[in-house]
């Protein structure tokens, strides 16, 4: 065989294993740790817990798969069900809207724009807790805004009310930063020209933001709303700080359980935990599937 | 009431700039003209169309639609559609809702104005498309796409940002005959940016000039090649052969002799520099009339060669074809045909330098 035709066939060998292999196995490599220490902490994390709510793993006595964990509190379970969907369904749509509307504004790009994203920029890392004590000191009967008013008798009940509103207020405000800030990150990506051209074909404001605006923003709207919901349900220290005692949350109520004095709760905690982590996953395939459904994400 | 676009000594200045996007433009279309907006990068074409569309406010001047003047008008309200460089079909309708978007926004049933979107999609060659995702296309079918869009506005008034700028040759000549089908059909008043001047004498009837924010010249294409109203505008036009001289009686005299002007048209006596197109100049052999002049300089264009010659210490140049077999130092006869020529005053001496050779960039 000539010289150069050996060259040409090394040369189309190595062309046709590189892609198949070089490219590729650098990047499944880097990613490995990440999906080791994925897999060992959600998914051993979670199997544990199942494991503990079906009576699997006692702390003593022999393993035996049963459901009384999640039958202990059966009346108690689907209220505080309830009242977490509620709360985390109320704060994430008042999240979405304020959020959204937050966006609007910080592209704008005037001064009140630069103001919004600079408030946004500073809730997001303020942790909940502070956040909720916060809230608590600005809305409760003693709190700031009551004695500003001087109506400490007349004040209602926004802290430990049968409404939870401060809770809701709370993760609101917190998660409306958030989402704020990813759908303002994701607009900024499109370009203005969209809205110009969608004036230029003669929409108003109102249906620019209907038929453009919204549905660009759409993607992000409903995976920032996905997590805040998760995390509005899944976390218990706002509601636990600036909630009624009874009924309680499903996160409240694990943890009560959790360091409760009876160490045969345990399992009971660990059974909330399974619900609550089941919704949230439900909550996400659901937003996968709304997602599927969009032109703009398929 | 006048008919048609006018644009009253509009002005527009940005903030840090230290010129004016827009100096005094004033332009006037009538209804199912095409103009195109020439000028170099920077010249304020694009601030002219966005001014004319109400997406900037004009520190000065106005823009009248039928004798309306729309300096109130919002601009989802003036009637006009603005197709940019971008197609910017929007990303979460498919090809047939984005062209049924300005009906849709209007209120027409959804099943209307999907049928009219199909007639917009036939118009523009796009027939059988309107399901697929606007990614799904080409760049050359976005842009068409864009376009029904626009034309589904049914705008008064078409206004084209450079859209075929980022398409290849081939593609863009086909969106040229596309355009000419639409003004045979649909009659738009066009209002057309770009720096092509190809582009701009194969879509307009007329051009408008534009160097840094201001009007040079609106005229016919043939006008603003043959009969520039500065040497600025010969230059800019591509004009390379300037001789300067004195026209007296409607002749022009030079170091090349004395040149008839052509007769259409009044010449005023006084210095005058003397304008003809490297296309119109004529290289014949030596032992023809003319003037005697030297090759200095020869360029390949592909099909066409760029002749340089100097004539009594004045260089000229011409595009020839490849049949002229010349080579530097050959000695030829130039002939300038009345027809061609073009007396510029002296008084309309232009702010950008004489050129000292041929502008190649501006030539390609």
């Amino acid at each position: 065989m000539p010289e150069s035709e050996v060259l040409a066939t090394r040369s189309g060998q190595r062309t046709a294993a590189g892609p198949s292999l070089k490219p590729c196995m650098p990047g499944v490599l880097l990613a490995v740790p990440a999906v080791v220490l994925v897999t060992v902490v959600v998914g051993g994390g979670s199997a544990m817990v199942a494991a503990q709510s079906l009576g699997l793993m006692p702390l003593v006595g022999r393993p035996e798969l049963s459901a009384a964990a999640y039958t202990a509190h059966g009346g108690d379970l689907l209220v505080g069900a309830g009242l977490s969907l509620a709360i985390a369904g109320t704060s994430t749509l008042l999240a979405c809207l304020v959020g959204f509307t937050a966006a609007l504004i910080i592209m704008q790009g005037r001064w009140c724009g630069k103001l919004v994203a600079a408030m946004s920029t500073l809730s997001v890392p303020l942790p909940h807790i502070v956040g909720a004590a916060a809230t608590g000191l600005l809305l409760a009967d003693s709190g700031l805004l009551a004695r500003v008013f001087g109506a400490a008798e007349g004040w209602p009940a926004i802290v430990g009310g049968p409404w939870w509103v401060a809770v809701i207020f709370e993760y609101a405000w917190k998660e409306s930063a958030f989402v704020g800030l990813v759908v303002a990150g994701t607009l900024a990506t499109r370009p203005v020209d969209y809205e110009e051209t969608a004036a230029l074909l003669g929409a108003g404001r109102l249906r620019r933001l209907r038929h453009v605006l919204l549905p660009l923003s759409l993607p992000a709207l409903m995976i920032s709303g996905t997590i805040a919901f998760i995390y509005s349900f899944g976390s218990y220290e706002v509601a636990w700080l600036l909630g009624r005692p009874y009924p309680e949350p499903l996160p409240v109520m694990a943890l009560r359980l959790y360091n409760s004095v009876s160490l045969t709760s345990r399992p009971e905690a660990a059974a909330i935990g399974v619900i609550t982590a089941a919704v949230s996953l439900g909550a996400a395939l659901v937003a996968l599937a709304f997602l599927r459904k969009i032109p703009l994400w398929r | 009431m006048r008919q048609g676009l006018e644009l009253q000594g509009l002005s527009k200045s940005f903030r840090g700039a230290p010129a004016p996007a827009l100096d005094e433009v004033s332009l006037s279309l009538a209804p199912g003209s095409c103009t195109a907006v020439l000028g170099p990068s920077g010249s304020g074409k694009s601030t002219l169309l966005r001014t004319v569309a109400g997406l900037e406010i004009p520190d000065r001047g106005s823009v009248l639609l039928n004798g309306q003047d729309l300096a109130a008008v919002r601009p989802e309200r003036r009637g006009m559609v603005m197709v940019f460089q971008r197609p910017l079909l929007f990303p979460h309708l498919n090809v047939r809702d984005n062209v049924a978007f300005p009906a849709t926004i209007r209120g027409v049933p959804r099943r209307r104005a999907r049928t009219d979107a199909e007639s917009y999609l036939e118009l523009v060659h796009m027939k059988g498309t309107g399901k697929r995702a606007v990614t799904d296309l080409s760049g050359g079918q976005q842009q068409r796409v864009a376009i029904a869009r626009g034309l589904a506005a049914r705008p008064a008034v078409l206004l084209l940002d450079e859209p075929f700028n980022a398409l290849d040759p081939e593609l863009r000549s086909a969106m040229h005959d596309l355009l000419a089908h639409v003004r045979k059909k649909l009659h738009p008043t066009i209002l057309m940016v770009t720096h092509d001047h190809d582009e701009a004498a194969a879509v307009a009837d007329r051009i408008a000039l534009l160097h840094a924010g201001r009007l040079l010249q609106h005229d016919p294409i043939d006008a603003l090649y043959t009969r520039p109203a500065t040497l600025q505008v010969s230059r800019l036009m591509g004009g390379t052969n300037e001789i300067p001289g004195t026209v007296k009686d409607g002749m022009h005299y030079s170091v090349l002799g004395a040149h008839a002007l052509p007769a259409d048209q009044q010449w005023p006596d006084g210095p005058a520099t003397l304008i003809i197109r490297q296309e119109h100049l004529l290289l014949v052999p030596n032992h023809s009339s003319g003037s005697l002049a030297v090759v200095t300089g020869l360029r390949s264009r592909g099909p066409r060669r760029l002749i340089t010659v100097t004539a009594a210490g004045v260089d000229l140049h011409a595009e020839v074809t490849p049949s002229h077999a010349l080579s530097i130092g050959d000695s030829v006869r130039v002939q300038l045909p009345t027809a061609a020529l073009a007396a510029v005053g002296a008084d309309t001496a232009p702010d950008t330098p004489p050129l000292t050779s041929p502008d190649w960039k501006v030539l390609a």
